[in-house]
């Protein structure tokens, strides 16, 4: 929402100054986003350097066709020589003149110049120069010719000032300039002018048919009917005001219409009467497959929930969004048919949505817009219609349903202070609500203004009113919290402790996306209407995005390559919603070997250790992948990234319902451990880790550590066949093992190993 | 009295242990101080001859102690020259010690979970629990129990990513919150972390996945005064001890009266400078006192508790406080961004 200064002042006489102005909005009613400066400079006496001149002589420069060489009266008894390229003009025109010094709107400064040999002391401005409008085809002519040497900025509006506002979509009301004066004059207790515009006498009283067949869709339709309408460019005043808010000036009639619109916050829509079928307004909903021409050239097809203004035959405008081609004011209009309304905003932000169609006024309509404002509307719009076109005011219409009553609101004080934090008198906060339209009685009963109903409908929302306006105020304190102490969950704890080892390992973090273009399940949940194809499916597995970020950094060249990640994975079925599991998984330089000390290693800091077996993953090597408790480990598919890259994937859940909540004391210091190495030669297909799971099996707790130190295969150990030597440690917490104890408990392990794998004991030490 | 007494009463041991005392101050190395042990401690030594032959018992005890204390003076003097020679050796082994040292891989946190730990540890330390929510919910509590109703301009598909009917993607982790409450009786100091969904086009500035901190207080008496000071404390904890922390209006469904909180820039101090767009201040994130419908949608009382509620995206405090230029490095893992932090 832009707001020039110039107009707001016109609604709130006000004198602070602007840093002040910006700083008390931005805190209490919007964001100012921007302060920007409009038109000419307006300092170091830049404006005196601009004057009304009138054209004494202007005749053809003698070395140049097209340009003119004109002598100006701009005030100083002497004309001055001025040479010109536009042809609007002539002599006895008066004009608007910059002299040598001024800087012009676009920062340039004009200094005086030879053009063709001719001295030129100014410039003649045309509109787009002085930022008025865009048209630049011809210099300014100035209407009812001011004396020559009046200051420009007496009868221009030269430069302004406008903040840029982003209003929150609750406020509707400050989407107008008299909306946020209304606010100003709050905030600095100042009087707010009255409602701008009032009614001309009427000339006539002319029947106008209107007929609102949906009047939830729209709860109010004033029309006014204008006659003898001479519709043609806006006075500079306008125009400059229409620009400082951001609108391109068109014509009189449209730029009173999106005046009004800006002023007050009401869209207004002016149509040419004599193009309405039967002269007729009907507002309805849409036929299915009805088409429109809009004013943006663009066909569009309506359908049954889209509101419309039709007359007797066809839609003339979809309601609140865009005007028509077929019923458009333009240079021939004599008779229009202004329509001051209100609609509901569901339908329009549906019908503005599914057409991709946003304009101003389907912005104002979408928050929802007074229905009393209409009439004010109306009014201001009545009053410059007739003012600036001309025109005779012939008749009106004011349909409407049954308008809501402003709701009325208790208020207790003693809430609202005890809320913010800060005392605020009853009195201090009547006083604010008064100023901002709420009537506030004695025992504190608020009755709504009815521009701000939809906002303010309970208590909360007027301590809100209270607050707002005292934000700075309020102190900096601390909950007194009573029974709440912080601490993380075993989950959160046990996953900065994987976070860390990994770390402490080597192993970068990495974030990657949750959505992936595919997944190795079939099943995995896939975004019905994705963002693209590359971010369609809920993934089940981490590894495959993680494979992509190695890619990547291999890509750069970048050294000691080693990633983990953990994050969620979505595992299907929906119903209604997937199961949402940690995982950590990592990809490392180095194989199979390095991804499986890591895992070791991480098991080793959860206290547990882990069963490996041969396993199978869609996405690792088929002969070195190897499953646990909690996951995978294994080499990535060569298929997938050149190189061996180590990779694993753990399911945090598993790995962490496994992990003791309470380490227990064991005696590993008072008797000594017996350590021996012992080889078994067993057939080639046996795995370490079945050894080593039956040995643990047969020997019991007394086995305390069995780690593989070496596997041999040659001519020694024969054809098919493989020699493992594991360092193995007995010891007991209660006693100290014997000899003969440890030489029993080898046994144990000989037997069942040479039971069940035709292992056999090679050496024991 | 026999030659051997003679021996050991003709020698004056006062003077033979001056003697001793005076030639081992001169002693330099340990061949000179194995000479004068060998003189004065050695078998043939007066000492010894005199142990050897001593037959009364009050001059053994003193030629014994005064064997001793020779003896200590010859092991002391000998523990210093080794030590010197030791230090002189060492000397010799000079090493370039501006040379690197050995390498040890070095494993990295990603920057957006460095400052998740430390906005985990700043609530931690308020008294706060941190709550992981789901990522995937339900329309009531992403929505409605948010006080945001059917027509509300999120819960478009053209905002939100929606799997099927009423499941969606969160935008925001407050759906968590809803569920804590409707789970616990107030008290409620939580934040939740974590993954957060919009259809948001990929550019520097957007990504359809990024990270929130969602903070709610829930108790008896609480107020926005509270809300300020605890986003005060925030501010300073991330940003520097002498931020301030300003407040200006705004509106969120789900709060009643909605803030948007600044911090004061932390680069300029204020001054105004490109970080902050030249206004001296930040934004944070939204924020406000929780709207009575909320709290009603839960089943607490708003008569009886109050709170605050508040929201920051971990990216945004990120790339402001690291001049990160573009979101989409967090999502690119290229080492050599990972590593700077
Ligand atoms: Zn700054």
């Amino acid at each position: 929402m832009l707001v020039p200064l110039t107009w707001l002042r016109e609604y709130v006489d006000l004198d602070v100054p602007l840093e002040e102005l910006a700083a008390r909005i931005h805190t209490s009613v919007a964001e100012v986003e921007r302060i920007v400066r409009r038109g000419v400079p307006d300092d170091d006496g830049n404006l005196d350097l601009y004057r009304a001149g009138r054209v004494v002589e202007a005749g053809k420069h003698p070395n140049a066709d097209r340009l003119q060489l004109c002598q100006v009266d701009v005030g100083e008894g002497e004309p001055r020589q001025i040479v010109c390229g536009a042809w609007n003009f002539g002599a006895g025109a008066t004009v608007a003149v910059a002299l040598p010094g001024a800087v012009l709107p676009d920062g340039q400064k004009l200094e005086q110049a030879k053009l063709r040999g001719e001295v030129s002391k100014g410039m003649i401005l045309s509109e787009r120069e002085l930022e008025l409008g865009q048209d630049h085809t011809g210099i300014l002519v100035l209407e009812d010719g001011p004396e020559p040497g009046t200051p420009l900025a007496d009868v221009l509006p030269l430069s302004d000032t406008v903040l840029e506002l982003e209003t929150t979509p609750n406020r509707p009301d400050l989407l107008a300039v008299y909306g946020v004066a209304r606010e100003v004059a709050a905030l600095f207790d100042r009087p707010l002018e009255p409602w701008p515009g009032s009614d001309p006498e009427r000339a006539g009283n002319e029947q106008i048919p209107v007929k609102v067949e949906d009047p939830e869709g729209c709860p109010r339709y004033i029309g006014r009917l204008f006659r003898e309408v001479a519709v043609g460019p806006s006075p500079p005043w306008l125009r400059a005001r229409l620009v400082s808010a951001g609108m391109r000036p068109i014509s009189n009639v449209v730029d009173v219409t999106n005046y009004v619109m800006h002023a007050l916050g009401n869209p207004l829509h002016a149509f040419d009467r004599q193009k309405l079928a039967d002269g007729r307004i009907v507002v309805r909903r849409a036929r299915k497959g009805e088409t429109i021409r809009t004013l943006d050239g663009a066909d569009r097809t309506l359908d049954e929930r889209d509101l419309v203004i039709a007359d007797a035959e066809k839609p003339v405008a979809i309601a609140g969004i865009m005007g028509s081609e077929n019923s458009e004011v333009g240079e021939s209009t004599a008779e229009v048919l202004l329509e001051a309304a209100n609609f509901e905003p569901v339908a329009i932000l549906r019908t503005s949505e599914r057409l991709g169609l946003r304009t101003d006024g389907s912005n104002r309509w979408e928050k929802g817009v007074d229905p009393y404002l209409a009439e004010h509307a109306a009014r201001l719009a009545t009053e410059l219609i007739v003012e600036l076109t001309g025109a005779r005011w012939l008749g009106e219409i004011d349909v409407k349903a049954e308008l809501p009553k402003p709701p009325v609101i208790r208020l207790r004080p003693e809430r609202a202070s005890a809320l913010l934090g800060l005392k605020v008198s009853p009195d201090q906060q009547r006083e604010t609500l008064t100023r901002l339209g709420f009537e506030v009685s004695k025992r504190f009963d608020v009755t709504v203004p009815t521009w701000r109903a939809r906002d303010v409908t309970r208590e909360a929302d007027l301590i809100e009113e209270v607050g707002r306006f005292r934000l700075d105020e309020i102190s900096f304190t601390l909950p007194l919290r009573r029974e709440m102490f912080g601490r993380l969950t075993k989950e959160q704890r046990l996953r900065r402790l994987v976070e860390e080892t990994l770390v402490g390992a080597g192993l970068a973090e990495a974030y990657t996306s949750s959505l992936v273009p595919n997944d190795p399940e079939p099943n995995a949940i896939r975004l019905p209407e994705p963002l693209s194809a590359d971010q369609a499916v809920l993934r089940t597995t981490l590894l495959p995005s993680l494979a992509t970020a190695v890619e990547r950094n291999v890509d750069a060249a970048n050294d000691e390559i080693a990633l983990f990640e953990i994050a969620r994975v979505y595992l299907p079925p929906a119903d209604p919603r997937p199961a949402e599991r940690w995982r950590v998984a990592g990809i490392l330089e180095g194989g199979y070997g390095r991804a499986k000390g890591v895992v070791e290693t991480l098991h080793a800091t959860l206290k547990l250790e882990p069963r490996f077996e041969r396993g199978e993953h869609a996405f690792l090597h088929p002969g070195k992948t190897a499953r646990t408790e909690a996951g995978f480990v294994g080499e990535l598919h060569p298929a997938r990234l050149d190189g061996s890259w180590g990779a694993f994937e753990l399911d945090l859940g598993d790995l962490f319902g496994r992990v003791p909540d309470r380490l227990a004391y064991e005696d590993v210091i008072t008797y000594p451990a017996v350590r021996q190495d012992l080889a078994f030669v067993v057939p080639e297909e046996v795995e370490a880790g079945e050894l080593i799971n039956a040995a643990r099996a047969a020997a019991g707790p007394e086995l305390r550590q069995v780690e593989i130190f070496d596997v041999y295969r040659g001519e020694q150990v024969g054809e098919g066949k493989k020699s493992i030597a594991f360092s193995v440690a007995f010891q007991s917490p209660e006693r100290t093992l014997s000899d003969a104890d440890a030489a029993a408990l080898r046994q144990k392990i000989a037997n069942t190993l040479a039971e069940r794998f035709g292992a056999v004991l090679r050496s024991g030490t | 009295m026999t030659d051997n007494e003679a021996t050991v009463a003709a020698v004056d041991w006062e003077a033979y242990e001056r003697q001793f005392e005076g030639a081992l101050k001169e002693v330099t190395s340990l061949d000179d101080l194995e000479k004068l042990r060998v003189e004065y401690l050695g078998r043939k030594s007066a000492l010894a001859q005199a142990l050897r032959d001593v037959r009364d018992r009050e001059t053994g005890m003193r030629l014994n102690a005064l064997r001793a204390k020779l003896q200590a003076g010859v092991d002391s003097c000998a523990g210093r020259l080794q030590a010197a020679a030791l230090e002189r050796e060492l000397r010799e082994e000079q090493l370039d010690v501006t040379l690197p040292g050995e390498h040890i891989p070095r494993g990295n946190y990603h920057l957006l979970t460095q400052i998740r730990r430390e906005v985990e540890d700043i609530f931690l330390g308020l008294g706060y629990q941190v709550v992981d929510g789901d990522e995937v919910e339900d329309a009531w509590h992403l929505f409605d129990a948010l006080n945001m109703g059917p027509a509300h301009v999120t819960r478009s598909p053209l905002h939100t990513l929606y799997l099927n009917g009423d499941i969606v993607l969160r935008t925001e982790t407050s759906p968590s919150q809803i569920r804590v409450m409707e789970e616990t009786k107030p008290p409620v100091y939580m934040v939740s972390l974590g993954r957060v969904y919009r259809r948001d086009t990929v550019d520097p500035t957007h990504f359809p996945i990024f990270h929130q901190v969602e903070g709610l207080a829930v108790d008896r008496g609480i107020t926005l005064a509270d809300l300020k000071g605890t986003l005060l404390h925030l501010a300073r904890a991330l940003f520097g001890e002498d931020r301030e922390v300003r407040f200006a209006t705004d509106f969120f469904p789900f709060t009643e009266p909605s803030m948007q909180a600044s911090v004061s820039c932390f680069l300029c101090g204020g001054a105004g400078c490109r970080v902050c767009k030249e206004s001296g201040w930040i934004e944070m994130g939204g924020s406000g006192v929780v709207d009575p419908n909320v709290l009603v949608n839960v089943g607490y009382d708003p008569e009886e508790v109050s709170g605050f509620a508040f929201g920051l995206g971990l990216e945004r405090i990120a790339m402001l406080r690291h001049g990160v230029p573009d979101l989409r490095m967090f999502w690119e893992n290229d080492l050599r961004f990972l590593r700077q932090f």
